[in-house]
């Protein structure tokens, strides 16, 4: 037993530290946005940019506003956690008053973080914005018709594959359809080589993306959603994978477990499909294996849609509902989301046409000086349209987990899209929206 | 609390009105001591747990029309559409039923573990206690999310030295197949938490008063006998404890789950209740929000409760015959 001074002396530094910790809570860092008396305007800015080592860091970024806006000063703060923890978190600072002005939400999540009532109408600042961005994603950042932000990045699929290990086994090119893709992915497992991965962990984001190239799975029909996510497209996508994963053709390691990386350390995983954004990532995944003879292709016309791509992710970043500085905040963002150069070294394929973006030459080094800026842009210009439904965040999780189970054999990969029916009408109806028969 | 009944009895002596005043202070020294944690509890703890209640009354839908829904949602009340909702779930009763079986096969596991390490370190067959007590206790220290990272190495395919030496050995296993993964769950919670139960076993193993032994010892028995007859009946209320904390700790199952879904997609969003109430809250789940999520932490709460209440039970049954 612990003598009564020491008990109480725990006691003291046990109440200590958690005072401490309220009062860590007390004094968030996002209620700058009163602007004071002094005619400064603060505004702030939450991101979940990768802002690593070797990229323009954000805070540099906004540095060079703030020396030349006196008057508008931005406060960016950095997301560390997935997106749904940084909406939850949002949804919270929303409710108690506490938001940020502005935040990085992705393309996939804006019509939920909406349903949400956490976005505020910005149209009449955004108009006069329109002409920087390309039109696809500048449409992504509307909701019924109404602008809630702008547009940062886009996510296009693209494949990356390792030429030389493709000459190694005879393919010398990359496969034009899906058969001759099954035929080549078949030959190079026999030599333990893979040109393709199934990431269940990625489905979600990844298949509705390829399927969606083919067509859209959401639809508004008067005041109702018309939800078909058992499309031709998925169907093409299902299959495809599917003969790769009977084949045992395909890689099945979730995309950011440490296995994955593993299988391009040792040189099994030479070719797969990636988002865009995911250049600079894959580089640290492979720790240099490859190094200049990786390369960035365009998807080949693998799922019946004659080569179309679909997005995979991508960002705006929106004004939320309690800033009480909109224009100003819309002024910075339509600055920062121009600075073409600073937001291609943090990996992203800017929705800015204001300037080409040009490949940093470490990654040109790494993808054999490919000009792979271009490959993503020309990537850009192929895509599909795709609308996704308040409440997505969750068909994805259900996509995740079936995907899974299609990767052990005990399930379809045709079970991804019946399952992401049935989750799609169950959320839309839950959230209180109607949704036609 | 201890001060209040020293106090408490030290007046006793006194005359009637001068103790009931010494008493008076006496209990107000008392809850001046106990009001930074009763406030801090108050805060919190019950706080939150009002608020859980009351949010569980509500769900979060939209009324504004349209395919949008306005871009507004409310809290609406639903009285008790969310606790309809949390026992007729088909999922919520999977996770109900992993918990349950995970405590029915890693606790009794553990706390066997942990007496019998209690068991040899209070011998005298083990020299040089205090490594021993520290090597056993250090997992605990190390956060739950860390030890989880670091088994999903150790367990991963194609990185982990144990799989690739067992295979080297002729012996292939997967970690992370279907009806594997749960236990390789529960070897991380036995790791962390083994050499924490064997501190309070030992605790109350080093409590027994020594007489005890040497009177055993005179009457002839072995040190086996004195372990069985002895040890083991005099570290009974140690056991119930430790076992309470661990029931209780074990259907709040999260943290081993959640890490290892990293490396295995297919440990869904509600393979526990506790990873089921915060995809919930995080909209990851449908139907999402705070309201069905603070009605799946309370219908789990009751149910670790019943469970607790119902083993401590039988318990008192069992050893009062």
């Amino acid at each position: 037993m612990m003598s009564f001074n020491k008990r109480l002396l725990a006691a003291m530094a046990a109440v200590s530290a958690l005072s401490m910790g309220l009062a860590g809570c007390g004094s968030s860092p996002n209620d700058a946005s009163e602007g004071s008396s002094d005619g400064v305007v603060t505004i702030t800015y939450m991101h979940r940019l990768p802002d690593s080592e070797g990229m323009t860091l954000v805070d540099d970024i906004v540095a060079k506003w703030n020396k030349e806006h006196p008057d508008i000063q931005i406060k960016a703060t950095k997301f560390d956690g997935k997106a749904a923890e940084m909406i939850k978190k949002l949804e919270t600072d929303v409710k108690s008053g506490e938001a940020p002005d502005l935040a990085q939400v992705g393309y996939a999540e804006l019509p939920e973080v909406f349903t949400k009532g956490m976005l505020q109408d910005v149209s009449e600042y955004a108009e006069q914005y329109k002409d920087h961005y390309a039109s696809g994603p500048y449409g992504l950042v509307q909701v019924d018709g109404k602008a809630y932000g702008l547009p940062q990045d886009t996510g296009p699929l693209v494949y990356f594959y390792n030429k030389a290990e493709f000459a190694k086994l005879g393919i010398t090119e990359v496969p034009k359809t899906a058969s001759e893709f099954i035929d080549a992915a078949g030959k190079a497992a026999a030599a333990g080589k893979y040109i393709m991965s199934y990431q269940s962990d990625e489905a979600g984001n990844m298949l509705s993306g390829l399927a969606g190239a083919s067509g859209g799975w959401y639809r508004v029909k008067g005041d109702s959603w018309v939800v078909d996510t058992e499309t031709d497209g998925s169907a093409a996508v299902a299959d495809f994978y599917q003969q790769l994963l009977d084949a045992k053709a395909v890689t099945t390691n979730p995309r950011w477990d440490p296995s994955f990386d593993a299988s391009i350390k040792d040189g099994k995983l030479i070719g797969t499909v990636a988002a865009a954004w995911e250049a600079p990532l894959f580089m640290t995944s492979s720790g240099g294996t490859g190094s200049g003879e990786w390369q960035v292709a365009q998807l080949g016309d693998w799922f019946g849609n004659a080569g179309k791509t679909g997005p995979d992710g991508g960002s705006a970043v929106a004004v939320l509902k309690n800033s009480k500085h909109p224009k100003e905040a819309m002024e910075f963002l339509d600055w920062f989301n121009t600075q073409v150069p600073d937001l291609v070294s943090q990996g992203l394929v800017p929705a800015a046409v204001t300037e080409d973006a040009e490949t940093p030459t470490e990654w040109a080094e790494f993808f054999g000086d490919q000009d792979i800026m271009k490959e993503f842009k020309d990537a850009n210009n192929n895509m599909g349209g795709f609308t996704y439904m308040p409440g997505f965040s969750a068909v994805v999780a259900t996509m995740n987990e079936t995907a899974a189970k299609a990767s052990d054999g005990s399930g379809k990969v045709a079970d991804v899209f019946s399952e992401a029916q049935k989750t799609s009408v169950d959320t839309l109806r839950n959230l209180g929206l109607s949704v036609a028969d | 609390m201890s001060a209040m009944h020293t106090a408490n009895r030290g007046t006793g002596r006194g005359a009637g009105s001068r103790r009931s005043q010494a008493a008076k202070r006496a209990n107000r020294t008392g809850w001046a001591f106990m009001a930074p944690f009763g406030l801090l509890f108050a805060l919190v703890f019950i706080l939150p747990i009002l608020w859980a209640v009351y949010s569980s009354f509500f769900r979060q839908v939209t009324v504004g029309g349209g395919a949008y829904g306005g871009g507004e949602l409310v809290d609406k009340f639903v009285g008790l559409q969310n606790f309809r909702y949390v026992v007729t779930s088909q999922a919520f009763w999977a996770g109900t039923g992993r918990v349950l079986l995970y405590t029915l096969i890693q606790v009794p596991v553990m706390i066997v573990a942990a007496l019998v390490l209690a068991m040899l370190l209070d011998s005298f067959i083990v020299k040089r206690v205090t490594g021993f007590r520290l090597g056993y206790f250090l997992p605990y220290a190390i956060p739950g999310v860390v030890a989880s990272i670091i088994w999903v190495f150790l367990y991963n395919g194609q990185i982990s030295p144990i799989v690739k030496g067992l295979s080297a050995l002729g012996v292939n296993v997967d970690f992370f197949a279907d009806n594997i993964v749960i236990a390789s769950m529960a070897n991380i919670t036995t790791w962390t938490f083994t050499g924490y139960n064997m501190l309070i076993f030992l605790a109350a193993l080093q409590a027994i008063p020594h007489d005890l032994y040497e009177a055993a010892r005179i009457d002839g028995a072995s040190g086996l006998q004195i372990a069985w007859h002895i040890k083991l009946p005099n570290v009974r209320a140690a056991a119930l404890l430790a076992m309470l904390l661990s029931i209780v700790g074990t259907i709040q199952l999260f943290n081993e789950p959640q890490v290892m879904a990293i490396s295995d997609p297919s440990i869904s969003k509600s393979y526990t209740p506790m990873m089921m109430a915060l995809n919930t809250s995080q909209g990851t789940l449908t139907p999402g929000g705070d309201g069905p999520a603070s009605a799946i932490a309370i219908v789990m709460a009751l149910i670790a409760g019943v469970l607790a209440a119902v083993y401590a039970l039988v318990e008192r049954k069992v050893n009062d015959r």
